[in-house]
C-alpha cells in the first residue's frame, strides 16, 4: 500500500487528534503534524492524511471534492479507515475541499439545525499556503485579542467561514491543511480581511 | 493491562468522542450528545470525565487527579489509580506539572497555564434542568435562545431571601450566546473560566453530553444590575497556610463546636506551607 | 494541630479486602461454584443478562457471585464488561413464532392451536416454605413429554387474519442504536422497546401496575406469553442462507389492549410488547405494559399517568444509571456543602438583622410577625 498508516496507531492517532484539539481551541495558531508520508500524486498532505487516520472510522461519512481522490485516497481510506465515501454533501461528516471547490454552485453541506447544531460537515481544506500573520482578522472564542493568518487564495472559503457568524450556533468548522502544517478555523471565530499584506515567503508549501 | 486498550476505551469509542469534542470547542458551551458508554465504576462518579480523559490522554501526559479540590479523597486516589493501571502515565498532585487534570468540584487554585486542558465530572449538564425537567423542552430553549426563565428564577431568590441563592453550578453564559452549567463548582471559582489560558472539558457519561470552554473565552456569571455576581468570603484566613485568596473547608475539631478553616485545594496549601517554613 | 486525613488508597485497599472475605464467607463451608449459581440460580442469572444487554449465562452468574448476590451490582458488573466488547456481526431478527416453546399460554382463548403448555412455572405453587429444602432433600425427575413441542402459531396471528387486531408492519428502518448512540427525545417504538428491554424489572412492574390501577389505564389482556429458545443467526457472505450461531431463550409477551379507531380507520385491537433475555415472565409482562401506556399520544389518548409520559419513564428506567446517580451522594460534597454554610449563615445574620431594626413587631407574639 502506498499510502501508509501511523506506525503506531494508538499513539500516533492520539498524538495527531491532539494537534487538531489544540488547533481548533486556539484557532489560527499553527500545528505541525507528524504523520506518515502521502505519495507523490496525491492532492493531499500529510497534515490532512494524518487527520483523516486519526478521526474517520466506519461511522463516518466523507465527501472528496473531484480531483482531490488522486493516488488512490478512496481504496487507501477505506482500507485503513474503513470510512465511507458519500456523494450527498449534506450526508458528510467531514468533506474533503480546496478552496476552489467551494464556489458556484457550493456543495450543500449540512451546517446542523439550531436544536443539534453539531450535526453538521466539518471541512477538511487543501490551502496552496497557510502561515501565522496575514491577510484575514481571526477574534472570537480561543483567540487573545485578535489572530492573523495567511491561507493564500482562499476567497470562496474564507466567505463561506465568515457567514458562519450569522448563522451561529449554524455553521461550518473548518481544519485548514497545507502540507504538513495545519490550523483550524471554528464556527465560532469571527473572520475578516483586513488590509491586505504581502504574503509571508514561507508560507508556500511543498504538498507532502 | 491485560486484555485493554490503553487508558481502557476501544479506539473506535476514543474517536466518536474525539469528534464530539471538535464540534463542543466550535461550539463553546453547546451539550453534545455523544454515545457515552458504561465505565467500570458508577455513574456519578465520573464517568464522563473519565471518558474524556481516557480520549484525550496519550504517553506523554502527566495526570492530576482531584475531587473537591483535594487530590487524597478517596474518588480522586481512586481515578488516578484506575489511569495509571489502565494508561501507565505519570501522574503528579503538583497543578503546574500536570498537562491534564481532571477535577470534581473545584478548579485550583493556582492559575492555569496555556496547554493545560482541565476535564471537569459533571453530573447534570443541562443547567435548565431544575426548572425544566423535560429534555425536549431544554433543547428548544437553547436553540431559541430562550433563558428569561433562568433569569426568573435567580430573582425569585432575590425576593425570597435577599440574595441570589445558588451557590454552586452557578450558571454562566458563555461567549454570550449558550447558559451553560459549570458543573457543581462552587461559584467562588466561576470567575476562573472567564479567559483561561486552559482549555476545559465537560463531561456528563450517565446523561451523555460533552461540552467545552475554549481558552480566551469569555464567560460570564448571569446576575442583575442590582444583584451583581459576587463569590464567598471568609472572615479569616486558611489556618495552615494563611492564604486569604483561596476556597475554604470548614473543618470541625472537637464536639464543642470547634472549629477551623482550611484550603480545599491541598496542593497550593502545602506549596504555601512550604513557603513559608 | 490539625492534620489532613491522608492515606485514601490504604483504606480504599483494606475496604477490598473486607469485601472479598465478606463474600466468601465462613471458609469451612464450600465455596460456591459460577456453575451452580448458573445451574440453581437461573432466575436470578436471566435478571442479571436481561438488564445487562449480554446473553452469557455463565458470566452473569460470575458476576452475581462476585456481587455477593446483589443483583443491581451483578447487572453493573455485566453491562460494564458488556461495553468492551468488539461487534463481530449483527444477527438477522430473530422469529419468535419459530420458538421452542417450553411455556407458551393465553388469556384470552379457553384453548388454542398448540395448546396451553403451563411449562415450568410458579404460578401454581402454593407459596409454602419448603422445609425439605432445608434437609437437601431429593428432587424428583420431571415427566416429560414424549416429543418436544412443534413451533406453533402466535395467537394474535390469528386476530390479525381478521384484521380485529392492529398489524405489526416491519418497514425494514435499520433500528436506532441506544448503545452506540444518546437517544434524543422524543424516540421512535423501537428505540422506547429497547430502553425497556434493558430496564430494570422492579421499576417496569411498578409503572406497569399503576396503569392497571388507573394511571393510564388501557384494559390489557395477556394474548400470549411465550418462553423458549430462538435461533440466532447471522448472514455470512458467499452462504445463501443465514448461519445458525446457536439458541438463546427468550420470553415474550404480547398483551391485547383496548381498541383505536376512527371515521376512517375501523376499530381495532391495539398492542402492548415485552421481550426479555431468558426466563423473564414478570419483565416481559411489565414491559408490554408499559410499551403500550407509552403509546397513548401515537394513538389519540389523553396522557395523564406517568406510565404514560415516554422521557419521564424511559430517562429513570435504567437500574445503572440510577444506582450509579443515587450513590453518587455518598461522594464527598463539602465544597458544595460549605458553599450553601456560608449562604444560610449570611441569609440568617440578614434575617436577624431585619427584625433587630423592626422594633415595631411585638416580641411576645411571633404568631402575628410579618412573612419574609
Amino acid at each position: 500500500m502506498r499510502w501508509k498508516a501511523f506506525p503506531d496507531p494508538v499513539h500516533d492517532g492520539q498524538r495527531q487528534f491532539r494537534r487538531v484539539l489544540a488547533a481548533m481551541a486556539e484557532p489560527g495558531t499553527l500545528q505541525v503534524a507528524e504523520a506518515p508520508a502521502v505519495p507523490d500524486d496525491a492532492a493531499i498532505g500529510a497534515a490532512l492524511w494524518g487527520t483523516l487516520l486519526a478521526l474517520c472510522d466506519l461511522e463516518t461519512r466523507l465527501w472528496i471534492a473531484p480531483g482531490l481522490e488522486a493516488g488512490g485516497l478512496i481504496d487507501a481510506l477505506g482500507f485503513h479507515t474503513g470510512c465511507r465515501v458519500t456523494a450527498a454533501p449534506e450526508e458528510a461528516d467531514f468533506a474533503l475541499v480546496t478552496p476552489a471547490s467551494l464556489s458556484a454552485p457550493a456543495p450543500a453541506f449540512a451546517e446542523g439545525s439550531d436544536a443539534y447544531p453539531d450535526r453538521s460537515t466539518t471541512l477538511l481544506v487543501v490551502l496552496d499556503a497557510l502561515a501565522e500573520e496575514g491577510p484575514w482578522r481571526l477574534a472570537g472564542p480561543g483567540i487573545p485579542g485578535t489572530r492573523t493568518l495567511e491561507v493564500g487564495a482562499a476567497a470562496p472559503l474564507m466567505r463561506r467561514l465568515a457567514a458562519n457568524r450569522a448563522r451561529f450556533p449554524r455553521g461550518l468548522d473548518a481544519i485548514l491543511t497545507c502540507g504538513e502544517r495545519l490550523a483550524a478555523i471554528p464556527r465560532s471565530t469571527r473572520l475578516e480581511a483586513q488590509a491586505l499584506g504581502q504574503p509571508q515567503e514561507d508560507s508556500a508549501c511543498m504538498s507532502q | 493491562m491485560n486484555g485493554y486498550n490503553f487508558a481502557y476505551l476501544d479506539e473506535q469509542t476514543k474517536r466518536m468522542i474525539r469528534r464530539g469534542l471538535l464540534k463542543a470547542v466550535a461550539i463553546p458551551g453547546y451539550q453534545v450528545p455523544f454515545g457515552g458508554r458504561e465505565m467500570p465504576m458508577p455513574y456519578g462518579w465520573g464517568t464522563g470525565g473519565m471518558q474524556l480523559t481516557a480520549s484525550i490522554l496519550g504517553e506523554e501526559d502527566v495526570l492530576k487527579v482531584i475531587d473537591q479540590g483535594a487530590d487524597d479523597t478517596t474518588n480522586a486516589v481512586s481515578i488516578r489509580a484506575f489511569f495509571e493501571r489502565v494508561a501507565g502515565v505519570e501522574t503528579t498532585t503538583a497543578t503546574a506539572d500536570a498537562n491534564v487534570i481532571q477535577t470534581r468540584h473545584r478548579i485550583p487554585e493556582t492559575p492555569l497555564a496555556a496547554g493545560q486542558i482541565l476535564v471537569f465530572q459533571v453530573p447534570i449538564p443541562e443547567p435548565l434542568r431544575f426548572i425544566e425537567p423535560s429534555e425536549e423542552e431544554t433543547r428548544m430553549m437553547h436553540a431559541l435562545e430562550e433563558y428569561g426563565v433562568m433569569h426568573v428564577k435567580l430573582y425569585e431568590d432575590i425576593a425570597r431571601h435577599g440574595h441570589i441563592a445558588t451557590t454552586y453550578a452557578y450558571p454562566v453564559k458563555v461567549d454570550g450566546r449558550y447558559v451553560t452549567d459549570p458543573s457543581p463548582i462552587p461559584k467562588f471559582d466561576n470567575p476562573k473560566l472567564h479567559m483561561s489560558e486552559a482549555l476545559m472539558l465537560f463531561g456528563a457519561g450517565r446523561e451523555k453530553r460533552l461540552y467545552a470552554i475554549p481558552p480566551h473565552t469569555r464567560v460570564e456569571s448571569l446576575d442583575f444590575e442590582d444583584h451583581p455576581f459576587e463569590i464567598q468570603e471568609w472572615d479569616a484566613p486558611c489556618a495552615l497556610c494563611g492564604a486569604r485568596d483561596s476556597f475554604l473547608d470548614e473543618v470541625i475539631t472537637d464536639d464543642r463546636g470547634g472549629r477551623m478553616f482550611v484550603c480545599s485545594d491541598t496542593d497550593y496549601c502545602q506549596n504555601r506551607q512550604e513557603e513559608v517554613a | 494541630m490539625y492534620v489532613a486525613v491522608k492515606g485514601g488508597e490504604q483504606a480504599i485497599a483494606n475496604a477490598h479486602r473486607w469485601l472479598a472475605d465478606r463474600r466468601r464467607g465462613e471458609r469451612d463451608r464450600p465455596e460456591l461454584s459460577v456453575d451452580q449459581i448458573a445451574g440453581q440460580l437461573n432466575l436470578a442469572v436471566d435478571r442479571v443478562m436481561a438488564e445487562a444487554s449480554l446473553y452469557d449465562p455463565e458470566l452473569a452468574a460470575l458476576a452475581l457471585k462476585q456481587a455477593s448476590g446483589d443483583l443491581v451490582e451483578a447487572v453493573f458488573l455485566l453491562r460494564a464488561y458488556r461495553t468492551t466488547l468488539p461487534r463481530l456481526a449483527e444477527t438477522v431478527p430473530v422469529d419468535t413464532d419459530a420458538m421452542r416453546v417450553e411455556r407458551r399460554i393465553s388469556a384470552t382463548y379457553k384453548d388454542i392451536p398448540g395448546g396451553q403448555v403451563l411449562g415450568p412455572t410458579y404460578d401454581y405453587t402454593h407459596r409454602l416454605l419448603d422445609f425439605m429444602q432445608l434437609a437437601e432433600g431429593e428432587t424428583p425427575e420431571p415427566a416429560r413429554a414424549e416429543q418436544a413441542l412443534e413451533a406453533c402459531p402466535q395467537i394474535l396471528e390469528l386476530l390479525d387474519d381478521e384484521g380485529l387486531v392492529e398489524r405489526e408492519v416491519d418497514d425494514g428502518a435499520a433500528p436506532y442504536d441506544i448503545t452506540r448512540d444518546p437517544p434524543d427525545f422524543p424516540v421512535d417504538r423501537a428505540t422506547r422497546l429497547q430502553m425497556l428491554a434493558r430496564g430494570d424489572e422492579g421499576y417496569l412492574l411498578a409503572l406497569g401496575y399503576s396503569t392497571q390501577r388507573g394511571y393510564g389505564r388501557n384494559h390489557p389482556f395477556a394474548g400470549e406469553i411465550r418462553i423458549g429458545a430462538v435461533e440466532v443467526e447471522i448472514v455470512v457472505e458467499e452462504r445463501e442462507a443465514p448461519v445458525c450461531l446457536g439458541e438463546i431463550t427468550l420470553s415474550e409477551c404480547q398483551m391485547i389492549n383496548q381498541f383505536g379507531g376512527s371515521r376512517e380507520a375501523a376499530p381495532q385491537f391495539t398492542r402492548g410488547y415485552g421481550l426479555a433475555f431468558g426466563r423473564n415472565e414478570r419483565k416481559g409482562m411489565a414491559m408490554a405494559l408499559v410499551d403500550r401506556a407509552l403509546r397513548a399520544e401515537e394513538l389519540g389518548e389523553p396522557v395523564q399517568g406517568p406510565a404514560q409520559q415516554a422521557e419521564f419513564v424511559l430517562a429513570h428506567a435504567d437500574s445503572v444509571e440510577a444506582s450509579g446517580f443515587v450513590s453518587h451522594l455518598k461522594l464527598p460534597h463539602y465544597v458544595d456543602f460549605q458553599s450553601e454554610l456560608e449562604l444560610l449563615r449570611r441569609l440568617r445574620r440578614d434575617h436577624v438583622a431585619r427584625h433587630e431594626s423592626a422594633p415595631s413587631a411585638p416580641a411576645e407574639t411571633p404568631a402575628e410577625e410579618p412573612q419574609a
